[in-house]
């Protein structure tokens, strides 16, 4: 015999033993745990990131080429790499340059540089780094079209980057309690994406007699994020030429 | 001196089963000879038990059994199952000698000698010892029956009686312990087969009717040596257990390898792999034994019409993970195949120690020596040779040049780390990081429209449109001496109008624009 529905006006007998218990008895939740993070070094940066990019995640710093977001990723190397800790360059474009990383302040001896032959591969790289557990920062350099070049198959109806992809890389992430920083020209992570910069380029600066470029102005966004970071938020920056900085 | 041997009687037979294990069971021939003309050499249990027996034509052996498998007998795979019973040696004892090839009924044995002086102290007895010895054996597939005596020879007398058996049925005991002083009783009822006497001596023996060691040992020197000439002392001293005082060679560095022939050529790089599988695995066990990695592995196939294809493929780090490196090895082959089909493979390396590393207490932790290895193995193997390891900046004038070495992270924090950081002089500027340069291999072509020398416009796949700004030229050449090297390049820093910041170069040897990287 089914039982009858209780009405939705009536209160439920959990709601009277909560109304009789009285202040004893509170609505349970978990503590929110700070997410550690992992900063750059540059004090803007940390500032619109809440601290730094967050370990255990997946963060994107997306934006079209000449952006800057090769110069914020080896800011990240460089600050992790002197603080003493491993990172990863996962480069499926080979298109890391060692002489901008060590101006940069890099610690090369300290980057596992992988020049992958192709996207599927690279973030096969990834994954296994990640597994690997040590390397607190992982850098995915993805191509220019990601979603075109690089994996005909897939690619051609969009799907480079398979729906597989970012919930296995973000468990390998939290398990690792890495942070995977992905630079590309597009957002890909989604809902798996824990922080997201969209930069966007100034205009450069050219000095002196003859001229030199001195230095570039960047415009970062926070389009995602969490615990800290504060979605809308922006901040202006600026890519100093070594030499000028020097 | 105690002297333990360490022998497999029936090699042949236990080589091919080390290679082919879902062979085991099956009445099995290993044949010599090809057609007609074959010749079993050695049997398997199930096929002596069907009548099947050593030296009989294969078509006969058949006619016996129906059922026989008969496997081609395999020179490398006897040779590396020679090898691997030496490594098991080596990884209990450090004075190893192999022992010279017997003829007669014990053509077919593989035996080693090796020092087993105070192992009491480890293992502790001799027996403990022998029983680690025969583990280990069996471990990498070889059937071995050791013992333990006062001297090289009569430990092999040993362990060639407890191989024998009783009226031909095998023993259970793999072990024999002879204690100094009994040997020369225990010997005196056995056989004087044993002694593996040249045939000549063996008739001479039979015809003065000495049947046993111990007939043998009662006879005097000088009237044996007038009778059967001066080879008969050695097995006198033999038989009497006196002691052979050759020392045991020290260690030495070796070389570990695996070898198959095979029974078809192989053209599919699929089948290939599935054969370096096994003997990477069987290299893998071996150098396990002797507590080693896989370093740099050799890579000989035997092709059809006698062509030899040599090869070197590099291993990132010592690595035991044979999927890491049959990975690897896969990857060698797809890149350059082999020009015609394999008929024998040789894999060999030289053991190299795997990475240890004393983790510091005050920096952070990076992933464990073992862990490291294996993953730049198996990252090596997805990426290719040479593409995995740590960037480094090259003593080479070439704008584009680079180094990528071996990725073995220094302990403590860099001294440069500092001092060489330009983000030290940023640090009054909180909102600044440093241009960093997006490198394009190889440099995209550009067509440029230059007005006295400098560029004002440019069409390229990465950057197109007027140039807004431009920063240059700065030259840079070298190699001037050789045609085939040598370079002139003029560097441009250029920023167009749809927004790309560039470096734009001119090379002055091909006469051409390219792009070499971007600004980003």
């Amino acid at each position: 015999m089914a039982s009858p529905l209780p009405s939705p006006s009536a209160p439920s007998a959990l709601e009277r033993a909560l109304t009789d218990l009285g202040p004893q008895v509170r609505r349970g939740a978990l503590p929110s745990l700070p997410v550690p993070r992992l900063a750059s070094g540059v004090p803007a940066l940390d500032a619109l990131t809440g601290g730094g990019l967050p370990r255990g995640r997946v963060s994107e710093i997306a934006g079209p080429d000449s952006a800057g977001r090769t110069a914020l990723g080896l800011a990240l190397l460089a600050a992790t790499t002197r603080s003493g800790a491993l990172a990863a360059w996962i480069d499926p474009d080979d298109a890391f340059d060692p002489a901008s990383a060590a101006a940069a302040g890099v610690e090369l001896a300290r980057v596992l540089w992988v020049r992958a032959p192709g996207l599927r591969a690279a973030l096969r790289a990834a994954e296994r780094v990640l597994e690997a557990q040590g390397f607190p920062l992982v850098l995915l350099d993805l191509p220019p079209r990601a979603g075109e070049a690089c994996e005909p198959a897939r690619a051609r109806r969009g799907r480079a980057l398979d729906g597989a992809t970012w919930p296995r890389l973000a468990r390998a992430a939290a398990a690792a309690d890495a942070a995977l920083v992905v630079l590309a020209p597009a957002r890909h992570g989604g809902v798996w994406t824990e922080l997201a910069l969209e930069l966007a380029p100034g205009a450069p600066r050219f000095t002196g007699t003859p001229a030199l470029l001195e230095e570039r102005a960047l415009y970062a966004a926070l389009a995602r994020g969490r615990a800290g970071a504060v979605p809308g938020r922006s901040a202006t920056l600026r890519l100093r030429a070594a030499d000028a900085a020097a | 001196m105690r002297v333990a041997c360490l022998l497999v009687p029936d090699l042949p037979l236990a080589a091919a089963l080390r290679a082919h294990p879902e062979l085991a069971g099956r009445p099995l021939a290993i044949t010599s000879g090809a057609g007609p003309r074959a010749q079993v050499v050695a049997v398997s249990a199930g096929a002596a038990r069907c009548g099947v027996h050593a030296f009989a034509p294969l078509l006969h052996a058949r006619a016996l059994c129906p059922s026989l498998v008969a496997r081609p007998s395999s020179p490398a795979l006897e040779r590396t199952a020679r090898e691997a019973l030496l490594d098991v040696a080596r990884s209990l004892s450090p004075r190893v000698a192999p022992v010279a090839p017997a003829s007669g009924a014990f053509v077919a044995e593989a035996a080693v000698h090796l020092d087993a002086s105070g192992v009491s102290a480890l293992f502790r007895s001799e027996a403990g010892f022998a029983n680690a010895l025969t583990t280990r054996t069996r471990a990498l597939g070889l059937p071995a029956v050791v013992a333990v005596a006062s001297s090289r020879g009569v430990s092999l007398l040993a362990a060639r009686e407890l191989a024998r058996g009783e009226g031909g049925v095998p023993r259970t005991d793999l072990v024999r312990v002879l204690e100094p002083g009994s040997e020369a009783a225990w010997l005196a009822p056995l056989p004087i087969d044993l002694l593996d006497a040249d045939d000549a001596l063996a008739e001479g023996l039979g015809r003065f009717g000495i049947r046993r060691i111990g007939e043998l040992a009662a006879l005097s020197p000088r009237a044996l040596a007038t009778r059967l000439g001066p080879d008969v002392l050695r097995l006198l001293a033999l038989a009497r257990a006196e002691s052979d005082a050759l020392p045991l060679p020290p260690p030495t560095e070796s070389c570990f390898e695996e070898a198959i022939d095979l029974e078809y050529a192989v053209d599919r790089l699929e089948a290939l792999g599935f054969v370096l599988r096994g003997l990477l695995a069987r290299l893998a066990e071996r150098l396990a034994l002797r507590g080693l990695a896989c370093g740099d592995l050799d890579l000989v196939l035997g092709l059809a019409g006698g062509a030899r294809d040599v090869r070197r493929v590099g291993v990132a780090a010592p690595t035991q993970d044979a999927r890491a490196l049959t990975g690897l090895l896969r990857l060698a082959l797809e890149t350059r195949p082999p020009t015609a089909p394999v008929e024998q493979i040789s894999l060999a390396t030289r053991g190299a120690d795997a990475r240890r590393d004393q983790l510091d207490f005050f920096q952070p932790a990076g992933p464990a020596p073992a862990t490291l290895a294996r993953l730049l193995a198996e990252l090596e193997a997805l990426c290719g040779t040479g593409r995995v390891g740590a960037p480094g900046l090259a003593d080479d004038p070439r704008p584009d040049a680079f180094t990528i070495s071996a990725f073995a992270p220094p302990h403590a924090p860099g001294a440069q780390k500092a001092a060489a950081s330009p983000h030290a002089s940023l640090e009054t500027a909180p909102d600044v990081a440093i241009l960093s340069l997006r490198a394009l291999r190889p440099a995209v072509a550009a067509s440029v429209r230059a007005v006295e020398g400098r560029p004002c416009w440019l069409h390229s796949p990465v950057a197109k449109g007027h140039v807004l700004e431009v920063a240059g030229p700065w030259r840079t050449t070298g190699r001037w001496w050789s045609r085939a090297e040598r370079f002139a390049f003029d560097h441009f820093d250029v920023f167009t109008d749809d927004g790309t910041l560039s470096r734009l170069r001119l090379d002055r040897v091909r006469r051409r624009w390219e792009i070499d990287g971007i600004y980003d």
